[in-house]
């Protein structure tokens, strides 16, 4: 009797960890793991005459051999343009914010305001601003550069760049500040001393500050990356609508369409997996990354 | 390990499960089989009952909501176990936020819903059922426009009010363009000819705005009718009997080209989406607009009934739908999912009692889709000329039977492509019947609903 009740206290000391976890588990499984093999059995199904049907890898074929969907990654690729742009002008920003230039707490703050405004109130106002009868191609006729007149937001060649130059006007922000914040921690004496060994402005740079944020621009580059492809939706939704004629289509909008405007959850299914796939290689380097950096802070 | 503690977890965890768990998520039932719901055999509970509405409209026939809620008080006060809850949709979350509704079996007693495949496509996903067995038949038989919400013989929802295309035109500007307004132009070189004349005076013709898309699908409505004789012959082409590239089909593109190349459009026309485009008429900016009956009480509060009249669309083909006035019945159904189908149903025959219709028109201005409306309130001559379109020579709304991706790939986006320069109305056609054959590809079974719809 005193055996089995020994054996019976051993069993649910062993086991009620996992009970105290367990509801978390649930929470978390029901949350992201149900949505996302919901989402997966989804794509390989389609409904016929009432019922899900297993149909395997048609949907999938079905995506790959559609032109709105291919227009859709293309852009999506075109738009990753975008990201060394804003790694770009933000190191560079960032470094001359560094070296405290004349009100550069004002700058930093102003820099990083369109990153703090929603995405819907910036494609708004940036719809009035390059609409052909808008405010920036009224200034263009004002002070006598007509020639420069374009239809920004109405023509298929000038559309995707249009919107590309918001996306970084917004997204720019989060990297100066970024690279702000790496800059501010490192030790003033290693600057100080390449000063003292003779480095000049641009040697200080290369041999100092970029191999410093050198873990930031590698974050901030992931994170942009997982932005274009899979953050974008507000700025097109709200602009562009993809259009025209589908020159801003992007993956996350032919998602919406396809699921919610015509109805076919299944296909609209297939594309997210996808884009989940691709997203989450990238996430698994951002936390690579991440895992990286602490390591390095650590031994340094 | 303590009993006590024990316990306080698995009963957390049982509760936890409790609350986590959802009523089945089953397929849908097919419309065959929602048809099978029968009407209660006793009349409607007097327990506390509350009913839920997914509505639009107050953004095409502003006005709408104050009739709403007048007509909720009203019913809520002859029944007082009735509570009616409803929540206005945006235009953009009308039809994602019913969806998902649908998906989860949850949701409104009543929606609001477009006509046609708009309301059809709910039916065929088993989240409608039809008014039939709910409503008695000599009160259906005074619903106008049923056609739209017709399938297998039953009606799956109620039309509410009307919403035409007539082409509104500002008649100063006509007279100062020399545009003798005691004969408007009634055909295509006759069209042309006007915008020459506005051009001349530099007033933009004609207004509009593609860049949200919608625009694209009226322009298809209103234009792509004219050779042809009936919605049947767009659900012919859609199911693969006809193509898209017959120049039956095809000729609106070289139309609405034609209207391009004259310079009838307002050359913003891609960068504008469709109300900002409207609005250019309301701003005297423009002279015409493919406008929408529904607006017109709104613009007359504004710019005055004498700045505006209405004309039927110039022709250029001779199919018997190029005589009539696209018009459809925005309308309501009830859900399969409803606790209370029957109180719905009440309710919605509740708005159509006169009282309530001739009030629908007094706030909004719009007509209602009942023929028991008193036609003796319409004392604007604009309204009264559209009345009579609606009576004489009401046609079908032909975005209503096509599928959405039609809609939205061919027409939205070709339309834009047309203006934008880089597709040729030819090229359109052929995008057009390519748009058609994908959908065919990727819907077996939305195909052959429509196959069925056509058929039958």
């Amino acid at each position: 009797m005193s055996l089995s009740t020994s054996r019976r206290y051993k069993l649910l000391r062993q086991i009620e960890p996992y009970l105290f976890l367990a509801p978390a588990l649930i929470v978390i499984g029901l949350i992201f793991a149900f949505p996302v093999v919901r989402l997966v059995m989804l794509s390989f199904q389609r409904p016929f005459q009432g019922e899900m049907m297993f149909v395997g890898l048609t949907n999938y074929q079905a995506i790959f051999k559609d032109a709105v969907f291919l227009q859709a990654v293309r852009n999506n690729l075109t738009l990753l343009i975008s990201v060394p742009i804003m790694v770009s002008i933000a190191l560079i920003l960032a470094i001359f914010l560094f070296d405290r230039i004349r009100g550069w707490q004002f700058y930093r703050t102003t820099l990083f305001l369109p990153y703090l405004l929603p995405i819907t109130v910036v494609g708004l106002i940036f719809s009035y601003i390059f609409q052909l009868s808008g405010v920036l191609n009224d200034f263009l006729k004002v002070v006598g550069l007509e020639r420069f007149i374009l239809d920004w937001l109405g023509s298929t060649k000038l559309a995707l760049p249009t919107l590309m130059f918001v996306i970084v006007w917004k997204e720019v922000g989060f990297g100066i500040v970024l690279f702000l914040a790496r800059l501010m921690s490192v030790e003033e004496e290693l600057f100080d001393a390449a000063k003292i060994d003779g480095a000049n402005w641009w040697r200080l740079q290369w041999h100092i500050t970029i191999p410093q944020l050198a873990t930031t621009i590698e974050f901030f580059t992931v994170v942009s990356i997982i932005t274009i492809l899979s953050w974008v939706f507000g700025y097109v939704y709200v602009m562009t609508g993809g259009g025209p004629g589908n020159a801003t289509m992007v993956t996350e909008l032919f998602i919406y369409l396809t699921g919610f405007r015509y109805n076919q959850m299944n296909i609209a299914s297939a594309v997210s997996v996808i884009l989940l796939l691709v997203t989450g290689i990238f996430i698994f380097l951002e936390l690579r990354l991440r895992e990286r950096s602490t390591t390095l802070e650590e031994v340094s | 390990m303590n009993k006590t503690r024990l316990i306080l977890v698995l009963l957390t965890l049982v509760s936890l499960l409790v609350a986590c768990a959802q009523p089945s998520t089953s397929v849908p039932e097919q419309p065959q089989q929602a048809a099978q719901t029968e009407a209660p055999a006793q009349p409607p509970a007097a327990e506390p009952v509350k009913l839920v509405i997914w509505w639009w409209g107050e953004q095409e026939a502003p006005g709408a909501q104050q009739w709403l809620d007048e007509t909720i008080a009203e019913y809520q006060k002859m029944h007082p176990n009735v509570t009616i809850e409803a929540v206005l949709q945006s235009t953009d979350s009308l039809i994602p936020a019913f969806q998902s509704a649908a998906a989860a079996q949850q949701g409104p007693d009543i929606q609001y819903f477009w006509g046609g495949v708009w309301t059809l496509e709910f039916a065929w996903g088993g989240a409608l059922v039809p008014l039939d067995d709910l409503i008695p038949a000599e009160e259906r038989a005074h619903y106008i426009n049923n056609f739209e919400r017709t399938y297998d013989g039953k009606l799956w929802g109620m039309g509410w009010y009307l919403s035409g295309n007539p082409m509104v035109y500002n008649p100063r500007l006509f007279e100062k363009a020399g545009i003798d307004l005691n004969d408007l132009p009634d055909t295509w070189d006759e069209l042309i000819a006007a915008c020459d004349k506005l051009n001349a005076i530099g007033v933009t013709p004609i207004s509009g705005g593609l860049k949200d898309g919608w625009f694209g699908g009226w322009l298809f409505s209103i234009l792509a009718r004219q050779n042809l004789d009936s919605e049947k012959d767009f659900m012919k082409a859609s199911i693969g009997e006809a193509k898209f590239t017959d120049p039956a089909y095809a000729e609106w593109w070289e139309r609405l080209h034609q209207l391009k190349e004259a310079k009838c459009w307002n050359a913003d026309i891609n960068s504008v989406d469709y109300q900002q485009g409207q609005d250019q008429f309301v701003q005297g900016k423009s002279a015409m607009i493919f406008g929408n009956d529904t607006f017109l009480k709104g613009w007359a509060e504004i710019i005055g009934w004498d700045n505006m009249g209405v004309m039927r669309v110039p022709k250029y083909g001779s199919g018997k739908l190029a005589d009539t006035y696209v018009v459809t019945a925005q309308g309501l159904g009830i859900t399969s999912w409803s606790k209370h189908k029957q109180e719905a149903a009440d309710f919605l025959m509740f708005t159509h009692t006169p009282d309530r219709l001739n009030a629908w028109f007094k706030y909004t201005g719009v007509l209602p889709a009942d023929d028991r409306f008193d036609t003796a309130q319409i004392d604007q001559p604009i309204l009264k000329q559209i009345f009579d379109w609606v009576v004489q020579s009401a046609g079908p709304n032909l975005e209503n039977f096509i599928p959405s991706m039609l809609d939205e790939q061919a027409n939205f986006t070709g339309t834009q492509l047309l203006f934008s320069g880089d597709k040729t109305p030819a090229e359109l056609a052929q995008l057009t019947e390519e748009v058609i054959q994908k959908w065919r590809e990727q819907n077996p079974d939305q195909l052959q609903n429509f196959v069925n719809w056509y058929t039958k």
